[in-house]
């Protein structure tokens, strides 16, 4: 059997936002613009990984800044770190932290989809040869990473792995915790490849103690329409997923 | 129809110096049986850091070892990974010679480029470059057995004129074989002459389409050995049980942890974005296989688990849509105990193996 993450989801509560239901209505999020740079990580992140989850082989972690000019609650900037891991046997990402560019917009994803998300000031801006994206929270920067050298490929050519976070709930009127499936739908536009770097990196503001970066990977730009859909799934945190999962819908 | 093995040697967790040697002894064991019991090839991978999945990075040692032990099965490397991060050409053409020659002409060669970010990663290669430098290597390796001098200059390798030693015993050359995951790659074996070695298990339909175009194309192939492969080989799970329930219930729980840690690696295109690779790769395609829709219609027809008329009712289906010869997992992270494997061995060979005794001779040859 692969072995597992270690995270005992308790020891992270406090920090959790709390889904009031799993029925907020989905987002549609057209003219995205997705920025995603994936590394190689150390095995100690596996402390960082739910008990229900395995870690990829290698481990690796994924930011994805994404770009919604349109959503229900208006424009706004996302930035997630995600550690990379199984959920039985489907690649998932495990949302260690996130940041949102508006109040509206950290509201809506902490109590529509449960992701931890925090207001931050996050940007993608474009030059001439990299795209770079920059993440500040309280005015200091927790975040300046890049894709560089950006070369055209196809949107077939890129694949998104779909997310989970951590949440408190409400279950059968006891509070519990539970991971939260999210998983969007994507229409490419377009697509461009290039090396990963970082050059600023807050561990501790991310949640990632521990997380070391070892091995660029490769980053990714694209412009889809996609959006956030209905919670259909939802797992225990401590059981394996292959006996933990409930569908919602 | 013909049948053989195929191991990726899985040891689960934990990992002592016995348990892998037990895996290792245990596949000596069935292949020495197999051999006795009329099977007709044993192939071998090669992976490298595939935790649990795979522990097999020397396959020629392994299959050394086959040959040892055993009298008329021939022994197929594969797939060797011709990437040059992970073996020199003249490397293969060197140890593929010797095996050739320890096992009195046995040989079948296996040729791939790896679908893992775990692996290419690993060593360090483009995933962009791996289809082409696979290119490459097929069209010098049968000339680096063949030609008394060889000299090469090329994208990924070179060489001066130098004699490569020793030449492999079979004559011309052993056949050859490409690795097929990605959507396309069983053309790209038929344009070389090469023969199809398949490593998704698909459903009939899907397969059956896929060998008529494989069979087209290779009417047309410019082959890059001297002679033309053009047989098709498929891989399936094999346990074989008098109680059809028994049968299918034990085989199931091995199929689904060899699916469940398949999964747990990382493909490329999960990783990497490139058009090298434009389908998921095996991994996902067995998980797909195995948790999907089809998965249902997979376990009652396609896969050979179960009593032996269950066996021969889904073999025949493979032979009508043109599949010349089934390679076998029978087992994974020894989820099945090893005399029960012999067994499923011997019933195999009793009951389902006359059943195609008397059928047409594969529609492919290799020579």
């Amino acid at each position: 059997m692969p072995i597992f993450g270690e995270l005992a989801a308790e020891s992270v509560a406090a920090r959790l936002p709390t889904l009031p239901s799993f029925d907020a209505p989905a987002w549609t999020l057209p003219g995205a613009e997705i920025l995603q740079l994936a590394f190689e990580v150390g095995e100690r992140t596996r402390a960082l990984l739910p008990r229900a989850m395995h870690p990829a082989i290698p481990a690796y972690a994924t930011w994805v800044v994404a770009c919604y000019p349109e959503s229900p609650v208006g424009p706004f900037v996302l930035a997630q770190l995600r550690l990379m891991g199984r959920a039985g046997a489907h690649p998932r990402g495990y949302v260690l932290a996130a940041y949102a560019s508006t109040p509206d917009a950290v509201r809506g994803l902490r109590e529509g989809w449960g992701f931890p998300a925090a207001l931050g000031s996050v940007a993608l801006r474009r030059y001439h040869d990299r795209v770079v994206a920059s993440v500040a929270r309280d005015g200091e920067r927790i975040l300046e990473a890049a894709l560089v050298g950006p070369e055209p490929i196809s949107g077939a050519d890129v694949q998104y792995i779909h997310s989970v976070v951590l949440a408190r709930v409400e279950d059968a009127g006891r509070p519990s915790l539970t991971l939260v499936q999210i998983d969007p739908h994507y229409t490419f536009h377009r697509a461009e490849r290039g090396r990963p770097s970082v050059s600023t990196f807050d561990r501790g503001a991310w949640h990632a103690e521990g997380l070391d970066l070892l091995h660029p990977i490769a980053a990714s730009l694209c412009a889809c329409d996609t959006d956030l859909p209905q919670i259909r799934f939802i797992m225990d945190p401590e059981t394996p997923v292959v006996r933990g999962t409930r569908r919602i819908r | 129809m013909k049948f053989g093995l195929f191991y990726e040697l899985s040891v689960p967790r934990p990992w002592t110096r016995e348990s892998e040697r037990t895996v290792y002894d245990n596949a000596l064991e069935q292949v020495k049986l197999a051999d006795e019991l009329g099977f007709d090839q044993v192939w071998a991978v090669e992976h490298h850091f595939l935790e649990e999945y795979s522990h097999c990075p020397a396959p020629e040692l392994f299959l050394t070892a086959c040959a040892m032990v055993t009298r008329q099965i021939r022994v197929g490397h594969g797939i060797i990974v011709c990437v040059p991060e992970f073996n020199h050409p003249i490397k293969i053409a060197e140890r593929t010679a010797v095996l050739d020659i320890l096992s009195g002409g046995r040989l079948d060669v296996g040729t791939g480029r790896s679908a893992t970010w775990t692996e290419l990663a690993g060593f360090n290669a483009n995933p962009d470059d791996t289809k082409k430098s696979w290119d490459e290597f097929v069209r010098c390796l049968p000339k680096m057995w063949t030609s008394e001098q060889y000299a090469y200059q090329g994208e990924f390798w070179s060489m001066p004129s130098r004699t490569i030693l020793p030449k492999v015993y079979q004559r011309p050359h052993p056949p050859l074989w490409v690795a097929v995951t990605s959507p396309g790659t069983e053309l790209d074996a038929a344009d070389r002459g090469m023969g199809s070695l398949g490593l998704t298990f698909g459903g009939f339909a899907e397969q059956e389409k896929k060998i008529a175009e494989y069979r087209r194309r290779i009417q047309l192939c410019t082959p890059v050995g001297e002679f033309v492969n053009d047989q098709v080989s498929t891989v399936n799970f094999l346990y074989c049980h008098e109680d059809d329930e028994v049968g299918r219930s034990r085989g199931r729980g091995m199929a689904n942890t060899f699916n469940y840690l398949a999964t747990q690696l990382t493909s490329v295109r999960e990783a990497f974005p490139a058009r090298s690779y434009p389908s998921l790769g095996l991994l996902p395609q067995l998980r797909r296989q195995a948790t999907g829709p089809e998965a249902n219609e997979q376990a009652g027809e396609g896969l050979c688990l179960g009593g032996p008329a269950r066996i021969v009712n889904a073999l025949k289906r493979w032979e009508a849509v043109g599949v010349d010869r089934v390679n076998f997992l029978l087992n994974t992270a020894e989820a099945i105990p090893q005399a029960d494997v012999l067994e499923s061995l011997r019933l195999f060979a009793r009951e389902v193996m006359p059943a195609f005794a008397e059928s047409k001779s594969p529609a492919g040859s290799s020579h």
